[in-house]
């Protein structure tokens, strides 16, 4: 019976990893490498990428910023309504992009909630650079969040109760203690919440719209190009894969690479 | 037991594979339709199965190969180039439709013509290049000598609905549709009449995919768009004649 069902668990792997490789691996054979890298100089490539970089790169740094210290609080305090907050910052994962793109014209639309207050301050965000930031936001900061919380949790109890007692105060602890250690799951958290953010579709569309060097993203040249130029498409299309696989590796590296850097700065965190 | 489900697993996969292919027992065609057609095409034959979206899309979609029986685009290019490359019979041209201007009830940008969307402030709306509905409008600003309003563009819609949308939803200040379009969002939207010398030359095709599963359900549904009774339900909602 052992052997039957040795083969059964290796049939079962095989089948689906055939099924998640193959349509990458078509991307790459059907135009070849050297014209996959001409296609990325055009001028709608080279715009979708610096619109992409410059929005995700300063949504990250929000998601970042405000993320951790959300992470920290939900992972170390306990209080009335923790879990309705948890479902809360978890809604947006579940939620279909296009919903997310009605929700942040709803807030922030000229037709929004915010929208006279936003008027008046002479400020309108949608089909601004800033759209594009607010919906990459939407989407990554609930996966950083998620993923932070629990890599706070993992963190031994007794380590915090040792700072603490050793007379640090919760702001030292958090700095000098918390973040330190669990800085492996938190880049990782990163790692991933990054590349969703630069995925990111659906929300992007609806509330900033498509303007080739202002909103278009790299996902929403792929959409654009799919009919003018295919080549251009694939290319695109590439490129992130190659981007995912990069962010995928870094994720894998990062727990032994962190590992190595906390044992090697050790003695010198101690002499200081 | 075991084995069994497995085995459900892959007979439920098979089944698939065996829809998709064509053996399904549903006869009726599955049209490949310009998003322009959303309203009307479903009261010519209800029972038709409609996937409706830019006709660029629907075009690289049959080209990839999808299941389309009927292929009715908002343009001759399209049809025209998949009968070039064999994947459709000869296309024929069932409706015409012309271009409007359209600004949400309230007007916040005070839009009366072409020309007031030359104010920095307005946010215009278009469909992309490539796409029948971006080409047009581009086509009927060059026939006006006012491709400088170009420059207020703030979003370029992969479809003739995406532009409706952002304007009916008050997001936009503009937007260049079809007068076909106009109609389901008349609530939402004021639509403003382009002079007839500008107007684009904009022609309906439809063609019987050469590979439809469902060939003579195909050519039905052509029959039926062609004759007196799809005319009339065509004109109805503000299409010309072929």
């Amino acid at each position: 019976m052992r052997r039957p069902f040795e083969v059964l668990l290796a049939v079962s792997a095989g089948l689906i990893l055939a099924f998640l490789l193959l349509p990458i691996l078509a991307l790459f054979l059907r135009i070849p490498p050297e014209d996959l890298l001409s296609q990325l100089t055009s001028q709608v490539a080279v715009d979708a990428l610096l619109v992409s970089v410059k929005t995700s790169v300063i949504a990250h740094a929000v998601v970042l910023l405000l993320g951790t210290p959300t992470a920290y609080l939900i992972a170390t305090r306990r209080f009335r309504g923790r879990s309705l907050v948890l479902t809360l910052i978890e809604l947006p994962l579940v939620l279909p992009p296009a919903v997310a793109g009605i929700a942040l014209f709803a807030a922030f639309g000229r037709a929004g909630l915010l929208g006279e207050t936003l008027h008046a301050a002479g400020i309108s965000i949608p089909f601004t650079q800033t759209a594009v930031v607010f919906a990459i936001i939407f989407v990554s900061s609930p996966f950083y969040i998620r993923l932070g919380i629990a890599a706070f949790e993992a963190l031994d109890p007794a380590l915090i109760e040792a700072s603490r007692t050793l007379g640090a105060g919760p702001r030292r602890t958090f700095f000098r203690v918390a973040l330190p250690l669990a800085a492996g799951g938190l880049s990782a958290a990163s790692a991933l919440a990054f590349a969703r953010g630069l995925g990111e579709f659906g929300a992007t569309i609806m509330f900033a719209g498509s303007l080739q060097g202002v909103t278009q993203t790299l996902p929403l040249a792929i959409y654009a190009q799919l009919d003018l130029d295919f080549d251009i498409a694939l290319a695109l299309g590439a490129f992130l894969v190659v981007v995912s696989v990069a962010v995928l590796l870094t994720v894998k590296l990062l727990p032994s690479w962190t590992r190595f850097t906390l044992i090697s700065l050790a003695p010198s965190g101690r002499s200081d | 037991m075991r084995w069994g489900l497995l085995g459900l697993a892959l007979v439920a996969l098979a089944g698939c594979g065996g829809a998709a292919g064509g053996g399904d027992a549903n006869d009726n065609a599955t049209v490949f339709a310009a998003a322009s057609l959303t309203e009307v095409f479903p009261q010519i034959d209800p029972a038709a199965t409609y996937n409706f979206a830019g006709s660029d899309d629907l075009a690289t979609q049959i080209t990839e190969g999808a299941p389309a029986d009927v292929f009715a685009a908002a343009s001759t290019k399209y049809p025209d180039q998949l009968y070039d490359q064999g994947l459709v019979d000869k296309p024929e041209v069932f409706a015409t439709n012309r271009l409007v201007l359209v600004v949400p009830k309230d007007n916040p940008a005070g839009i009366r013509s072409v020309d007031d969307l030359r104010n920095p402030d307005v946010k215009l709306v278009i469909g992309a290049e490539g796409v029948p509905i971006g080409d047009y409008t581009r086509t009927v600003l060059e026939n006006m000598g006012a491709t400088d309003v170009l420059d207020q563009v703030v979003s370029e819609e992969d479809d003739v609905k995406g532009v409706v949308g952002k304007v009916s939803l008050g997001e936009a200040d503009a937007g260049f549709v079809y007068v076909t379009d106009v109609k389901p969002v008349e609530d939402e939207v004021t639509a403003i009449e382009l002079p007839a010398e500008a107007q684009a030359e904009v022609q309906y095709e439809i063609a019987v995919v050469k590979a439809a599963p469902h060939h003579d359900a195909a050519h039905e549904f052509v029959e039926q768009v062609l004759s007196e009774g799809g005319q009339a339900k065509l004109q109805a909602v503000g299409f010309g004649p072929p």
